[in-house]
């Protein structure tokens, strides 16, 4: 696997032609979205008397029209940008993995990894990688789990469960139960005692297990269907290396251990790997945005050390 | 009247529920011990079978091997109590690990094929019994906080519980077992 250095100079030496070539693409997408942006505006403010009563519904259909819109106008450029900067990015950071652009992880395994207690009634996403490192095998996409809401007067809205990198990969070890880690929320905002007492009574999850890494267990806290079998998955070292971890991703971090294999979502918020309208490809922040994080989903096996082989799999 | 019994029934409540929660937190000790127990019973199984591989070449560590046997024949003697089970355990692993260091001084020991199967498997027993120490140590230290901190430490006097003691997690332990340095030492 290349590093990241490696990569930042595949990305503004190698496709230099291709970012070029595709800025200019984005300059053309950029005005046609100002214009049909201020076309909208425009219909706003004629229109802005009619609405006065019910403002809602004027903000409701700009956003749904504009929306609907932007990805009508971007769907070209989003395509060239996926097949001719992100796929070369993912072949240069190993040559086995593949890509598929429309494509994600089943969602199945997005509602067995046991992550996410609440069931999602939509699971869309794209920019699916998968294959094999160091013969771990490892799949990841971008993922945005929804949950569809009724109101009283029948008009249903979404609420998003997760959205960001849906990471799932070989595990090391054997095991049977389930073991999962969430970012601690409760002992952040209400201290140790209370924290812990409303953690341990938590009624969606398995056991608490409290972790003897001080630093690990003020920033995680892990729920498991057996006190012994996640500290079997969980010893010290793999603790402080899902602590660097979640300091590289700086983002939520969830990870769950179930059918011998690690489930791992970095709630980013966003769609990932779409391509930059507003700002130059040719920025540092844009092009670090794509490279990074490529280069830190898939060098999760190498980050973890899941390529390590232990006794029990050898 | 009706206040001084809503005041008995909530002292009531209380107080099941502070002897509850002890009883949970005693059992759960109990509960974890059982597995540690496990575990350990299948390190024990497995010694006789290493010092059968390994003694005909160990001539110098005569002594480390037959402590080791000693110790397990303690270990598998009836109404042996958790605490000597954890002493026992302590004496064990470092006798182990001597041996594990000795077999790095004969090449053809570290080659035969019983050798690393066995050593492999300890390995993996090793990290279930650390896993299953640190549980029982998470267990026990709920535990004794209990008995110790108010309210709870007058329920725990009545019901004559006493703390109890946490495996010692050595410093070596703690650091991960290096695959590479093992076999290219």
């Amino acid at each position: 696997m290349k590093k990241l250095s490696e990569l930042t100079r595949f990305y503004y030496e190698n496709l230099h032609p291709v970012l070029e070539d595709l800025d200019k693409k984005r300059e053309e997408v950029k005005f046609r979205v100002m214009l049909f942006g201020g076309f909208i505006l425009l219909i706003d403010l004629m229109s802005f008397s009619f609405f006065q009563n019910n403002l809602d519904i004027l903000l409701f259909t700009n956003i749904v029209v504009g929306a609907f819109l932007y990805k009508f106008l971007t769907k070209d450029y989003t395509k060239e940008f996926k097949d001719r900067v992100i796929k070369p990015l993912i072949s240069a950071i190993d040559e086995n993995l593949k890509y598929a652009k429309n494509a994600h992880v089943r969602g199945a395994k997005f509602i067995n990894s046991g992550i996410f207690t609440q069931m999602p009634d939509k699971i869309e996403g794209n920019d699916y990688i998968s294959g094999a490192i160091d013969d771990i095998n490892i799949e990841l996409s971008d993922i945005h789990a929804q949950k569809e809401h009724r109101n009283s007067k029948g008009r249903t809205s979404w609420s998003t469960i997760f959205q960001g990198l849906f990471i799932v990969s070989q595990f090391n070890k054997n095991f049977q139960g389930k073991t999962v880690i969430l970012p601690d929320c409760a002992q952040n905002a209400f201290g140790g005692l209370i924290g812990n007492w409303l953690q341990s009574h938590n009624i969606n999850r398995n056991e608490l297990i409290k972790m003897d890494n001080p630093e690990f267990e003020k920033e995680f806290v892990v729920y498991g269907s057996d006190q012994i079998e996640a500290r079997y998955i969980l010893n010290h070292t793999l603790m402080e290396r899902l602590l660097e971890f979640k300091k590289k991703t700086k983002h939520k971090l969830y990870v769950s251990f179930v059918f011998e294999q690690i489930f791992i979502a970095i709630d980013y918020g966003k769609d990932l790997f779409e391509p930059a309208v507003f700002r130059t490809l040719l920025d540092y922040k844009v092009a670090m945005e794509y490279v990074q994080t490529l280069h830190l989903a898939i060098g999760v096996v190498k980050e973890l050390k899941l390529n390590e082989k232990l006794w029990s799999k050898v | 009247m009706s206040i001084s019994l809503i005041v008995i029934i909530v002292v009531a409540v209380f107080m099941i529920l502070m002897y509850n929660s002890l009883i949970s937190k005693k059992n759960q000790v109990a509960n974890i011990f059982a597995s540690v127990d496990t575990v350990l019973k299948k390190r024990y199984n497995l010694i006789p079978n290493l010092v059968a591989s390994v003694q005909e070449y160990m001539k110098h560590e005569k002594s480390i091997l037959e402590d080791i046997t000693k110790l397990r024949s303690e270990a598998n003697k009836p109404n042996v109590s958790d605490e000597q089970k954890i002493e026992l355990d302590k004496k064990v692993t470092s006798a182990l690990r001597s041996i594990m260091i000795a077999v790095e001084n004969y090449p053809n020991l570290k080659a035969n094929e019983n050798v690393m199967q066995l050593q492999r498997s300890l390995n993996e027993i090793e990290e279930q019994i650390s896993a299953a120490r640190r549980a029982y140590n998470q267990a026990v230290t709920d535990f004794n906080n209990a008995i110790e901190m108010f309210p709870t430490n007058f329920m725990a006097s009545m019901m004559h519980y006493m703390p109890k003691k946490v495996f010692e997690i050595s410093t070596s332990e703690r650091k991960n077992v290096n695959v590479k340095d093992l076999f290219e030492k």
